[in-house]
């Protein structure tokens, strides 16, 4: 089988690939063993959580590209970045569609009760942007035990509530399960009159980010009836449901434009013949296949992705063994203290690559002319701390697919 | 606030609490103060290693033979906190067979049973064994767990009258002439200091002794030897394996309940404080006991520690290990002419009740009485129930309440009685009660869970996440060194969590 352009890694940088890939007409394969950080972290679209609150994004990152040269978003420049976040923007119309207040970072409740920046946030998430703490009241559920409403109500300073439910839920249940139960109409009404029995007139109520699947503005405005109080979703513990409803859009629009979509296996190696990358092996037991392309993209992630690994000596790239930049030493690694600024160095490491996002050796000479690397496996960013997670992958791989396209 | 007592005991490791168990036990009333938890120096850090004696038989005769004469009474009286995995001492073929002769005959005089295994009959007890081994020489080493041993002394020190105050520090000794009249304490949770007086003073802090020394203006003579040790995620072998060769770095490894533990390093401190674990040394131990169990290259692991062994010493020498594991018990009256002070230090987890017993019998000398020591007779508390881990899966299987710990199958009601049972003092004191945060992810996400039930329950309202925090600050320590495959991705899940979902 022979594509136009192979995309390795079905995260959220692999996705925003194949999704300006295929726009452009292209045929396009995406493979992923699993489905990225995606669906663990990313509730909401951070850019970067690390300016200034009331700082405007545009100038934000205009400072922070000047302040960072080597950083992945220096390889874009801000329209560009304005342009990727559109695309993305563009894939979710409303109800389920994400916003930017005021063009800046907004502060969100987390699952601990501390506010958190992020950027663009989805609709559930909205009316916690803008928190009154003594008007707020947390709900949870007993046998969920990935969130603690008191604990989050304890450190806001607001009330929490833990609803017991043995006749509807099991004694465990699982964020997901809870989602889809969420899902059903009769379920959220009965947890709806349950909290309107507990209620003190709250004009925000603070759920985890459990409302639902793929319905989820139905079932916040359902319960919003129902209990007459705003309702918003509080990002918890991995897996992330609000990561999952990107993953199943992207998954959706994707398959109905004709790309191939391989999900749940993974690359076993490549074939190089000179500097080009001629295909791929994919081993489905008992058979392999190989997939050839013009062009590929890798888009594996980091360590959790399983795109870098590291042995006790130094860390490698997984599938190509693209030479990884990285501290000198492992005692490097780590710092002391886990708490620190700056951050471990180690996630400093990644794959170096031109301002085409094509990967270069220490020298800066091109390494394979046919392949291009996206997303969080890239170098030089320190996307946990940053908090630009989503901006680097959703920039990147709609920048790396534009320059592979373009080649 | 003023307390009296008869003796008072300093230190709530193993040999101070075994004092209070055995003086308790004999009808004398005493107070223990330790300024942190039970066990948390050198008796809740070290492999859990039930010594048969044959670690010791050729260098110490001596040592042997009070741990193969303990490992029989702690048997009887402690099988709860016991695993009898019996032990293995394997040749290699680089080290040939001149060791083992030595071995054999020295554990038949001083009384350890052995018995030689071709290589395939212990290639068939243990698979994970190098292929190439010589021989192998069974011996009844076993696996004990010090915190359940520290922690059964304890219930039934206090059972029996004996008084045990947690989080408390020795500020000072009250010297009155020829004796110590008594200590000024300070409460370390309340903050609130007073003084305790004691008839006698007897000093059980392991390699903090010389601290307490020095507030009578008294020192002596002591190494400070760091042994470190790593913990694999599952259990590797069912015997503990040793090297058959003279005691050196790296020879040990102990199975213990899910995980085994690989063992030591040997390293002089001068201070007792800030000691981690280096890279230097987690290489050498992996290096040398992958000769035992090749398995151990690709292990996962996920924990570091390290232990400070007290060894006493009459005179300066090179090598640690040299220098005898054998216990002191010092009389300052004989000593420094401070008459109702005692130090008991070096010797280790295995002779804990021995030392106990000696230390208590020196008391009792000095009181002019003789009640006999009867702690190799009656069976702790515990005694009568079976070990751990079947249980906690029987329970498990039939009760699937929600579990706070995916790790080791910790259901939210195991630790909902903990808590009604225990007065919540210290948040890591209710951990190490319970097996949260023993698992893989080391309480990655148990913790979160446990500080979520404690507001659940409205057992705390404040700042949590700076225990959090704290917390995780305190894993680090133990995860920092063992960063590589499986275990680093781990990590890059953890931050991403806390630093990033959480903001902390």
């Amino acid at each position: 089988m022979h594509y136009d352009l192979i995309i390795i890694g079905m995260g959220l940088s692999g996705l925003m690939a194949a999704k300006t890939a295929a726009k452009a007409g292209q045929k396009v394969l995406i493979i992923g063993k699993g489905m990225g950080s995606l669906c663990l972290f990313s509730n909401t679209i951070d850019v970067l959580g690390q300016i200034p609150k009331t700082m405007k994004m545009r100038d934000g990152l205009t400072q922070w590209i000047k302040d960072n040269p080597k950083h992945p978003y220096s390889k874009v420049d801000f329209d560009k970045i304005e342009e990727a976040l559109s695309s993305f923007l563009s894939l979710f119309p409303p109800p389920y569609s994400f916003h930017a207040i005021d063009n800046m970072n907004c502060l969100l409740p987390t699952g601990v009760g501390t506010l958190r920046p992020t950027y663009l946030i989805p609709m559930t998430m909205v009316e916690g942007a803008s928190l009154d703490r003594r008007n707020t009241l947390v709900v949870g559920f007993k046998g969920f035990k990935d969130f603690y409403a008191r604990y989050v109500a304890d450190q806001l300073q607001s009330r929490g509530i833990t609803l017991s439910l043995s006749d509807t839920l099991p004694q465990e249940i699982s964020a997901t399960a809870l989602a889809r139960l969420m899902g059903e109409k009769s379920f959220r009404e009965k947890i709806g009159r349950e909290i309107k029995k507990q209620f003190h007139d709250e004009t925000r109520v603070g759920f985890p980010a459990v409302l639902g699947m793929n319905d989820s503005v139905q079932v916040k405005e359902d319960l919003e009836e129902i209990i007459g109080a705003k309702v918003f979703e509080i990002p918890i513990l991995p897996p992330s449901i609000p990561g999952k409803r990107i993953f199943d859009r992207f998954k959706e629009w994707l398959i109905r434009k004709g790309v191939s979509f391989l999900l749940g296996y993974s690359v076993a190696r490549a074939t190089l013949k000179g500097k080009r990358c001629e295909g791929i092996e994919v081993f489905h037991p008992p058979v392999s296949t190989t997939y050839a392309a013009d062009r590929f993209i890798l888009a594996t992630g980091r360590f959790i992705g399983g795109g870098l690994k590291a042995d006790r000596e130094k860390v490698s790239e997984s599938i190509l063994n693209l030479p990884v930049y990285q501290p000198k030493l492992p005692e490097h690694w780590f710092e002391r203290i886990l708490f620190t600024d700056p951050p471990h160095p180690i996630h400093h490491a990644g794959i170096l690559t031109d301002s085409s996002f094509q990967p270069v050796d220490e020298r800066g000479d091109l390494i394979l002319e046919n392949l291009w690397v996206v997303g969080s496996i890239l170098a030089h960013h320190h996307s946990i701390d940053e908090k630009s997670r989503e901006g680097i992958e959703i920039t990147t791989g709609y920048m790396g697919a534009k320059h592979a396209l373009e080649k | 606030m003023k307390i009296k007592t008869e003796v008072l005991i300093i230190g709530g490791g193993a040999t101070g609490v075994g004092i209070s168990r055995d003086l308790a036990l004999r009808g004398i009333p005493s107070v223990l103060i330790e300024k942190g938890d039970f066990a948390s120096g050198a008796s809740g850090r070290n492999h859990g290693l039930l010594h048969s004696g044959g670690r010791y038989a050729v260098s110490d005769s001596e040592a042997a033979r009070e741990c193969i004469a303990e490992n029989k009474i702690l048997r009887k009286i402690a099988p709860q906190c016991i695993e009898e995995t019996g032990g293995l001492f394997i040749s290699l073929p680089d080290e040939g067979l001149d060791y083992r002769e030595r071995f054999l005959r020295a554990c038949e005089k001083v009384g350890v049973q052995t018995t030689l295994l071709s290589r395939n009959q212990a290639l068939e007890l243990e698979p994970e064994l190098n292929p190439n081994l010589l021989s192998a020489v069974k011996v009844p080493d076993g696996a004990i767990d010090p915190f359940a041993l520290v922690l059964e002394n304890a219930k039934d020190a206090e059972e029996h009258g004996a008084k045990i105050t947690l989080h408390t520090e020795i500020i000072s000794l009250i010297l009155d002439g020829d004796r110590v009249k008594g200590v000024r304490v300070k409460d370390l949770l309340q903050g609130e200091e007073y003084a305790i007086e004691g008839s006698y003073v007897i000093n059980a802090t392991g390699a903090w002794a010389n601290k307490i020394l020095k507030l009578a203006g008294l020192h002596i003579n002591m190494a400070l030897s760091k042994g470190s040790m790593l913990i694999t995620n599952q259990r590797l072998t069912q015997n503990v394996i040793n090297r058959c060769r003279p005691p050196f770095d790296g020879d040990i490894v102990v199975p213990n309940h899910t995980v085994s533990i690989l063992g030591t390093t040997s390293i002089r401190l001068e201070e007792i404080e800030n000691y981690e674990v280096t890279p230097q040394e987690v290489s050498l131990l992996i290096q040398e006991t992958s000769r035992m169990i090749p398995a151990i290259q690709e292990a996962r692991f996920i924990r570091a520690y390290a232990g400070i062994r007290p060894l006493f010493q009459s005179e300066e020498k090179e090598n640690d290990r040299a220098i005898s594991r054998g216990f002191v018990l010092i009389d300052h009256g004989k000593r420094d002419g401070i008459n109702n002070l005692i130090t008991i230090t070096g010797g280790k987890l295995m002779t804990y009740r021995l030392m106990a017993e000696r230390a208590s019998d020196l008391i009792c000398q000095k009181m002019g009485t003789n009640v006999p020591c009867s702690t190799h007779l009656k069976p702790l508390p515990g005694a009568t129930r079976p070990a751990g881990l079947k249980e906690r899966f029987t329970q498990f299987s039939t009760d699937r309440a929600d579990t706070l710990c995916d790790c080791e199958l910790v259901p939210r009601k195991e630790v909902e009685e903990s808590l009604e049972a225990e007065t919540l003092k210290d948040f890591q004191d209710i951990l190490r009660r319970t097996r949260l945060a023993k698992g893989t992810c080391q309480g990655g996400f148990c913790v979160y869970r446990f500080l979520g039930l404690l507001h659940d329950l409205r057992m705390v309202e404040g700042d949590s996440n700076k225990t959090l925090k704290g917390f995780l600050e305190e894993r680090w320590k133990g995860i920092r060194p063992i960063l590589w495959g499986a275990a680093l991705k781990e990590e890059e899940l953890i931050e991403s969590i806390y630093k990033g979902i959480f903001n902390l």
